[in-house]
C-alpha cells in the first residue's frame, strides 16, 4: 500500500489487468486557452486581427479596378476575359501561397494532435509536416518573384468603365470597390479631397485616389510591420535575455547596461535617429522598429533564465552535455515563453502605433505605399483646412487594430497568471 | 545616503558613455556622411579629382581620415569626438576657479546655431508640458487605481480597465487631429488656439493674464499627452494596493475593527504609493518620445519639433545631440526617482 501515497492504485487481479478509465491531461496552455476565451471582447479582438489578416491577403479581390472578368466582343464570337487573376502582382500570389501554406499546416497541426502517438514522435512529425510546408512555399514564392513581372496599369477602372460605355466590352464583374490604391482619378476632373460621394465611399485624397480601397490596401502595412518588427524583436530580445539569464554575473552585467542605454534615449525619438540617418523605405522600418523596441522582451527572458538557470532539470541538461543552443532554446526557452507572448502582443501594438506615427509625420512608409498614418495625414493641417471625413476612418482603424492587441495581450496575461485564475 | 548617491551617480557613467558611443556608431556608419557633407560645401560640377578632394577633405573635417588620408581607426575617431563634445573649462565662481564640463554638440546645418543654445531655448517648453502632463496623470490615475482596487473584480474594476486600455489604444495622431480640426479649428468651434504657446503680443498682459493665457494655450496639447498615460499607472497602483492589502499590518487594523475606507486611505493607500515612484521615471521616455508629435502638431517650438525638423532636414549634429539630451535626461530622472524612494522608504539599503 505504499504505493498509494503516489497515486491510488487498484489492486487488480494479476490474470485480468484492470483498465483504467483514462483521463485526457490538461496541458497549461488548454488551460489558459479555456480562460482566454472565456470572455467575449478576447474573442472579438481576435476577430478583428483575423479579418485584418485576411483583408491583408485577399485584399486584391476586394479593392481592385481590374474586374473580375469581361467580355470583349470579337468578330468570332464573345471572348471572356480575366484581368484581375492575370494582374496579380507576385506579392499578392506569395501572400495567397503562404496563407495556404498556413491553412494546411494548421489542418495537419490538428491531425498530428489528435493521433494519440508518443510525444516526441508527434512533435517531430509537426515539425517535419511545418519544413515541408514552409520549403514548397519558399519554393513557390521564390519561382513566383523569379518569373512574374508585375503589371502594372495605373488608370484601371477608368478605362474599363470608358471601353463599357462605347460598347468595346461588356458583362463586366468588379470587385465590390473598383479602385486600386493607386488610381487616380484625371486631374482634369478635379476631384482631390472630395467629400463621401457614391463613387467614392470614403472620398478622394490630395491626387485624387479612393480613400477606402487605400485604407483597405493599407492592412498589409499594419501586418507587416506588426509581425516582422515583433519577429525582429523576439530574436534579438530574446538571444540576448537569454544569454544575460543564463550566464548571469559578467554577460549579465554588460548586457544590462546594453539594455539601460537603449532604454535611457526615448524609442521614439531613436527611431527618428534611425530614420533620418538610414532612410525610410518600408523593409528599413521594420527592420529599425525591430532594432530599438527588444527591450521589454530581454528584460522579460532574463528574469525567466535568471529563475531557471537554478532549476534541477536545467542542471541535468547541462550535465548531459547539450550544446548550449539546445539548452537555451529547446529546454529552457519553452518554460520562459508566457511572459516573452504577452510583451509580443503589446509591442506588436506599440510598432502599429509607432508607424502610423511615423507616417503620420510624413517620416514613415515611403508615400506610394498606403498607410493609415499617411491617409490621416491627407486630413490636411487641421488648424486651417480640416477634412475630417478623411481623417475619421484612418484614425478609427488603427484604433481598432491597436486596441485589438492590447485586449488580446490584456487578456492572454490574465489567461496565464495563475493569481488571477484562482480567484475567478 | 550621501554614498548611496554617488554610487548611483558613478554606475550612470557606463550607461552615459555607451549612449555616446550607440550614437557615434549610428551616425558614423550613416551612408554618404561624407560625400553629402562635401556637397553642401561645393555645388558646382567638378571633375571626379576635385570631387574626390572635396571628400577627403570633408572625411577630415568629421575627423575619418587624417592629413596624409589614412583612415583612422574608429575608436580613436570616437575619443576624439567626445572630446571635441566635452571639453574641460573653468568657471569663475564668486572670483574662484572651478574647472567644469562644457558641452559643445556642434552647429546645426539648419539653424546656422549653436545646437545648445537651440536646445537651451527648447528644453524648457518641452519639459514644462511633461511635468503638467505627468502631474495630471497621477492625480487621475491614482484614485482610479484605489477605487478598482477597493472594488476589485466589481463592475467598476472592468469598467474603468476597460476605460483605461482604450484611452491608451487611442493613437495621439487621431485624437490630436480631431481635437485641433474640431475644438481649434475656426471653420467650426474654435474654442482653443490651435498652434503656439502664447498669443503673439504679450506686453500689455499681466502676470495673470498671461498664466491664464499660457494655460489656455496648453489645454489641448495637454489633453492629448495625458490621456494615454492612466492605463498603465492606474493598473500599477491597483496592483500595489491589493499587495498590501494582504500584509499582516492591513490585517492587523481590520481585525481591529477599522472600516475599509480608513485602512485603504489612512494605512494602505501610503505605501502603495513607494511603487509609484519608480515608475514615474519609466514613463518620461514615453513623454519625451510622444512629445515629437504633439508639438509637431500643435506647432510648439520644442524639443520634440526641433527632432522632428532634424529629421525631415536630416540635420544629422541636431538629431544626435537631442538624442544624447533627451537620453541624459532619462538618466538623470532616474537617478532622482532612486534617491527619492531611498528617503520614502527606509528599508532600501544604502551600500
Amino acid at each position: 500500500m505504499f504505493s498509494g501515497v503516489l497515486k491510488p492504485v487498484m489492486i487488480a487481479d494479476p490474470a485480468t489487468p484492470a483498465l483504467e478509465p483514462r483521463t485526457e491531461g490538461v496541458s497549461f496552455w488548454q488551460v489558459a486557452g479555456r480562460a482566454f476565451s472565456r470572455r467575449w471582447l478576447n474573442l472579438i479582438a481576435c476577430g478583428h486581427i483575423a479579418c485584418i489578416a485576411l483583408l491583408a491577403v485577399f485584399v486584391p479581390f476586394i479593392a481592385n479596378g481590374h474586374p473580375y472578368t469581361i467580355v470583349y466582343p470579337t468578330k468570332a464570337g464573345h471572348v471572356r476575359h480575366w484581368p484581375l487573376f492575370a494582374t496579380l502582382s507576385a506579392l499578392d500570389l506569395c501572400l495567397l501561397v503562404i496563407f495556404a501554406g498556413a491553412v494546411a499546416f494548421a489542418f495537419f497541426y490538428r491531425r498530428f494532435g489528435r493521433t494519440i502517438v508518443d510525444r516526441e514522435d508527434r512533435s517531430a512529425a509537426r515539425c517535419e509536416t511545418l519544413f515541408i510546408i514552409m520549403g514548397i512555399v519558399m519554393l513557390i514564392s521564390g519561382a513566383l518573384f523569379y518569373f512574374h513581372g508585375s503589371p502594372l496599369n495605373p488608370n484601371d477602372y477608368r478605362s474599363y468603365e470608358a471601353m463599357i460605355k462605347e460598347g468595346r466590352a461588356s458583362g463586366a464583374l468588379f470587385p465590390p470597390v473598383h479602385w486600386s490604391s493607386s488610381e487616380q482619378e484625371p486631374l482634369i476632373a478635379n476631384r482631390t479631397f472630395e467629400f463621401p460621394s457614391a463613387d467614392h465611399w470614403l472620398g478622394t485624397d490630395g491626387i485624387g485616389r479612393d480613400a477606402l480601397s487605400r485604407l483597405l490596401w493599407s492592412t498589409r502595412v499594419v501586418m507587416g510591420i506588426g509581425f516582422v518588427a515583433e519577429a525582429i524583436v523576439l530574436i534579438i530580445g530574446i538571444t540576448i535575455g537569454a544569454m544575460m539569464g543564463y550566464f548571469a554575473s559578467k554577460v549579465d552585467l554588460l548586457g544590462m547596461r546594453l539594455v539601460e542605454i537603449f532604454e535611457a534615449v526615448p524609442t521614439f525619438i531613436l527611431i527618428l535617429i534611425f530614420v533620418a540617418t538610414y532612410g525610410r523605405n518600408i523593409f528599413m522600418i521594420m527592420v529599425i522598429l525591430g532594432l530599438t523596441g527588444w527591450t521589454g522582451v530581454a528584460r522579460f527572458t532574463r528574469a525567466e533564465f535568471l529563475k531557471l538557470r537554478k532549476l534541477d532539470y536545467v542542471h541535468a541538461a547541462i550535465a548531459t552535455g547539450l550544446p548550449l543552443r539546445r539548452l537555451l532554446f529547446r529546454h529552457m526557452l519553452p518554460n520562459a515563453l508566457t511572459p516573452i507572448i504577452v510583451t509580443a502582443t503589446f509591442g506588436i501594438a506599440g510598432a502599429i502605433m509607432s508607424e502610423s506615427g511615423l507616417s503620420f509625420l510624413g517620416v514613415g512608409v515611403e508615400p506610394p505605399t498606403p498607410s493609415w498614418g499617411a491617409l490621416l495625414n491627407e486630413a490636411g493641417n487641421p488648424a486651417e483646412t480640416f477634412r475630417w471625413w478623411l481623417a475619421i476612418a484612418p484614425g478609427f482603424m488603427i484604433f481598432l487594430t491597436v486596441f485589438s492587441y492590447n485586449i488580446i495581450g490584456e487578456g492572454l496575461r490574465d489567461a496565464i497568471d495563475p493569481r488571477t485564475n484562482r480567484v475567478r | 545616503m550621501l554614498t548611496y548617491i554617488l554610487r548611483r551617480i558613478f554606475l550612470m557613467i557606463p550607461t552615459l558613455i555607451g549612449m555616446t558611443l550607440m550614437l557615434f556608431m549610428v551616425l558614423r556608419f550613416a551612408p554618404g556622411v561624407a560625400s553629402g557633407s562635401a556637397l553642401s560645401s561645393g555645388g558646382e560640377m567638378q571633375s571626379s579629382e576635385a570631387r574626390n578632394e572635396e571628400i577627403r577633405r570633408a572625411k577630415e573635417r568629421l575627423g575619418m581620415v587624417d592629413k596624409n588620408g589614412a583612415a583612422i581607426p574608429m575608436w580613436k575617431q570616437y575619443f576624439v569626438w567626445l572630446g571635441k563634445t566635452v571639453k574641460i573649462d573653468t568657471y569663475s565662481v564668486s572670483g574662484v576657479n572651478i574647472p567644469g564640463p562644457v558641452v559643445d554638440l556642434g552647429t546645426s546645418v539648419k539653424y546656422r546655431k549653436p545646437i545648445v543654445e537651440l536646445i537651451k531655448e527648447r528644453l524648457p517648453v518641452t519639459i514644462s508640458i511633461n511635468i503638467i502632463a505627468t502631474v495630471i496623470v497621477y492625480m487621475i490615475a491614482i484614485p482610479g487605481g484605489m477605487l478598482s482596487a477597493a472594488r476589485r473584480g466589481a463592475t467598476f474594476d472592468h469598467a474603468w480597465s476597460f476605460f483605461t486600455i482604450s484611452l491608451y489604444s487611442l493613437p495621439v495622431i487621431w485624437i490630436g487631429s480631431m481635437a485641433i480640426g474640431f475644438l481649434a479649428n475656426r471653420d467650426y468651434l474654435a474654442w482653443f488656439p490651435a498652434a503656439g504657446l502664447h498669443v503673439t503680443d504679450t506686453t500689455s498682459h499681466t502676470f495673470f493674464e498671461y498664466a491664464m493665457d499660457y494655460l489656455w494655450h496648453l489645454a489641448l496639447p495637454i489633453l492629448v499627452s495625458t490621456y494615454g498615460g492612466f492605463a498603465y499607472l492606474s493598473k500599477q497602483m491597483r496592483a500595489s494596493m491589493l499587495d498590501n492589502l494582504e500584509l499582516d499590518y492591513a490585517r492587523t487594523a481590520r481585525a481591529k475593527g477599522l472600516s475599509g475606507f480608513v485602512i485603504a486611505t489612512r494605512h494602505v493607500f501610503r505605501n502603495s504609493l513607494l511603487p509609484l515612484i519608480t515608475i514615474a521615471a519609466g514613463i518620461i521616455p514615453g513623454l519625451l518620445g510622444g512629445s515629437v508629435i504633439i508639438e509637431t502638431m500643435f506647432s510648439i517650438k520644442g524639443m520634440g519639433e526641433l527632432t522632428y525638423q532634424a529629421t525631415l532636414g536630416r540635420d544629422l549634429p541636431v538629431i544626435q545631440a537631442t538624442g544624447l539630451v533627451s537620453g541624459a535626461i532619462v538618466l538623470i530622472s532616474y537617478l532622482i526617482t532612486d534617491i527619492c524612494y531611498a528617503i520614502a522608504d527606509p528599508r532600501v539599503s544604502y551600500d
